[in-house]
Order: C-alpha cells, then structure tokens, then sequence
C-alpha cells in the first residue's frame, strides 16, 4: 500500500498542473491565438500526462519492493512455523485420534437399550477414562511448548565474566596458534561479578572470537580485553588486526542473513543473534572498525556486582 | 546444598570410571554411561539435573546427544566435554542449548563448580516456571 502522504501529493499534483495550465492559457489567449493556446494545452497535458504516468510507475515499484520485502520475511517465518507446526501436529494427531475412536465407541454404546447393563457400564467408564488420559497427553505437549518458548528468556544467575571469557578464549587458540594467530589477553582483575546469562553470553563472547580469528586469516592478533564501562557497565573488547569492514558495511553487520563470506561459509546470521542476545540481556554491542588494520568490538554488559556479594 | 543428580556420558570407559569414582566420592549422585544411545534410553526412566556429555563419541555423536536430550527434557543443563578443541562444535553446541562447553582435561574443581552452576540455573528455571504457572491459574480462577 503506498503511504497517504504519497497518495496526497499525486492528488495535490494534480491541481497544481490543472492551475499551471489555465494560468498559462488565459495570457497566451491574447497574446498568441488560439492555435497557440491549442498547442500550449497539449504540451501541458503531455506533461500531466508523463508525470502521473511517472508517479504511479514509483508508487507501484514502491508498492512491489515493499511487498516483496515483506513476502522475504513472511516466507522465512513461515519455514520456521511450518516445521514447527508439523512437529505439533504430529504429537497432537495421535491422541485426538484414541479420542475420536473412543467417543465413537460411546456413541455406540449409548445407542443400545440397556445401557445399565454392568458390561457396558465398565466399557463406557473405561472410555470415558481412556479419553481423559489423552488430554492430559495432549496437555503436556502444550505444556512443553510452553516451556519451550520460556526458556528464550535469559536466566539470571551471577557471573565471573573474566572466567568466561578466558574459558572462550581456551577454545579458541589451539586452532588460532596453528594459524599463528597470538591471543592477547588482558583482563580486569577487579571486575565484578555480573548479573547475567552465562550461557547467552558464551554463545555471543566465542561467536566474536571466532569472527575475530576468521578476519585475521593468519599470522595476527587477536586481543580480548575486560574493562569496568561507565555507570557501573562491564565491557568485553574483542579486537583483531584482520581485514577490517568497510564504512558503507557497518551498518549493516548487525542485520540477519548480512554476510561478507563466500556462499555456504557463513548464514549471515551470527551477528545478528549477537546482537539480539545482548539486546536481551539489557546491554549493547559497538564496534569500531578499519579497513586493513581491524576491528574492534565492545560487549556493555549491564548489572555488575562487588565481588563477594554473589 | 540441594542434592542433584549427574549423568556422565563418555565412550572413555578409563576416563568414565575415574570421573564417576572421584564424583561419588564427593558425594555427588552420579551415573555414568558409555553412549549416547545409552544415555538417551536412561532418561527415558530416570530423572537427572545435569549432564556432562563427550562430545566426540562413536554412534550418535555429542551434539546429536545434546539435540535429543533438549528436546526429552528441556530443563536439564547439559555441559559439553572436549577433548579436542573445536570452535565449530563449541559454537554449535551453545547454540543447540549447552550450558557450557569445557576442554578436557578439565580441572576437577572447576568441573564441579560449572555442574553446581549448571544446576542452580535449573532451579532458577524450575522456580521461574512455578512462579508463571501459580500466577496463570490466578488469572484463570
């Protein structure tokens, strides 16, 4: 849909040429006759003509590029909750099946006179029994979904970030050294504890490290840094001397599925999910960068503790 | 301190042996088995709090281990154990839900200390989803 500010101006467009128009004719009447007048009007309407032709050319593309936008990330949400949903469907079909066969059984039953009968009493309670056993079943999927989604949020516990780092940092170097890539550390020993995910944060911490080293290529450096932030903030610099991003790409390294790596190395989403965790866990990322000399990026964690205090 | 109950899963039957000795003799309830598989079938009849799980193991590899068990009990925290240092694993492995991902050998204290990490999130996360659950039978009644 185009904007109704964009429909307005096509409008008051409008008016304006109709206006230019009989401006220019009543003069042109005294001055030049009618032929000229004539020849004046169809150049005015070849105009008005050209331009609405032109304005809606750009509302439509305008129109298409956003519905194709929007039709790019529909298309994505859907895979995601069609494989979600089969899985859902699946778990659920079996026991409204046992549900639907059991209430025909009942049916059945009920339709038959003696419905006092002892035997069919029994059969009756035992489906009725059966029944309630499925949606307890049909209850606990629901439940675990639940749990599911639950568990997106960030889990507070207190967090010796200096240790999660370097433990990060471990898992980074034996392949970095063999690419004779030094890891520099320099941590804070005075940082305080953080209230936060540690998992989250481990996820964002190795992520940037390993960007870090993939930058890098070989023979450089890769420098991890603890600071105390201003306002009680924690930082985490992870720096290379690698390659560098270029201006026009920085700010667009946070955006999903942006990537600079070849097809099928990278999905373009690791910053992105970088980014949105530590949105999550009430922080911000940064980053400075330049081409052929490096990048730095710097974690602001929120929340830090005096020692001892955990 | 609350009691938990571990799960170790290595193919290593010496490393398996030592790390279950030395973790009972903490006084830690532990259980350990040589598989994935083996692993997966014991939840299926057991209850644990914290897993710490190979992640290179014949058969069904750890994160395969790691997706399954997330998927039987979301809640349990599963630390990933390496003996070869792998950034694509690890990163794998945190994004599939780990807890934290240690590099073999791994100091025995600070083993213990992630597991006891491991299981205070859980109980955060357990106390977490009482604390929703009372809150929506309120709304509801």
């Amino acid at each position: 849909m185009p904007e109704q500010s964009e429909v307005f101006t096509l409008i008051s467009q409008r008016y304006v040429i109709s206006l230019l128009i009989v401006a220019a004719a009543v003069p042109a009447w005294f001055t030049g006759g009618p032929l000229f007048v004539a020849g004046l009007l169809l150049i005015a309407w070849a105009a008005f003509l050209s331009t609405r032709h032109l304005v809606r050319q750009i509302l439509r593309t305008n129109e298409q590029k956003c519905s194709l936008d929007q039709q790019l990330i529909q298309s994505q949400k859907l895979a995601a909750i069609g494989e979600l949903s089969s899985g859902i469907a699946h778990e659920i079909n079996n026991p409204l099946a046992i549900i639907g066969q059991e209430v025909e059984w009942v049916r059945h039953i009920l339709k038959e006179e003696k419905v006092e009968d002892p035997q069919q009493m029994s059969e009756l309670k035992e489906s009725l029994f059966e029944i309630a056993r499925q949606v307890d079943r049909c209850r606990e999927i629901t439940h675990k979904l639940l749990d599911f989604a639950r568990k997106q949020e960030p889990l507070i516990q207190s967090v010796d970030v200096n240790r999660l780092v370097e433990d990060m940092a471990r898992l980074v170097e034996r392949e970095a050294i063999s690419k004779n890539i030094k890891i520099v550390r320099s941590y804070n020993k005075d940082l305080p504890f953080v209230l936060t995910d540690s998992p989250l944060l481990r996820q964002v911490v190795l992520n940037l490290l390993n960007n870090a080293t993939y930058a890098v290529g070989k023979d450089g450096e890769v420098t991890i840094e603890t600071q105390m932030g201003e306002n009680g903030c924690v930082n985490v610099l992870v720096a290379d001397t690698g390659c560098g991003i270029p201006k026009e790409d920085l700010n667009k390294i946070f955006d999903p599925f942006f990537t600079t790596k070849p097809p099928g190395k990278g999905t373009g989403l690791g910053l992105s999910i970088c980014h949105g965790i530590i949105s999550r866990l009430g922080g911000r990322i940064s980053v400075v960068s330049e081409v052929g000399k490096g990048s730095a990026f710097t974690i602001h964690l929120p929340g830090g503790e005096r020692k001892g205090e955990a | 301190m609350d009691t938990f109950k571990v799960l170790i899963v290595d193919d290593e039957p010496d490393f398996l042996e030592t790390i279950v000795k030395r973790l009972k003799r903490r006084k830690i309830d532990v259980t350990g088995v040589e598989s994935g598989i083996r692993a997966l079938e014991l939840l299926e009849q057991e209850h644990f709090d914290v897993v710490i799980l190979d992640v290179r193991m014949p058969g069904m590899d750890g994160i395969e281990t790691l997706k399954e068990m997330k998927k039987k009990r979301p809640l349990m925290e599963v630390i990933i154990l390496t003996g070869h240092a792998s950034v694509e694993s690890g990163m794998q492995g945190m994004q599939f839900g780990a807890f934290d991902y240690v590099m073999k050998p791994a100091e025995f204290d600070e083993l213990i200390e992630k597991v006891r990490q491991a299981f205070e999130r859980k109980s955060i996360h357990e106390a977490k989803i009482k604390e929703t659950k009372i809150k929506e039978t309120r709304i509801v009644t």
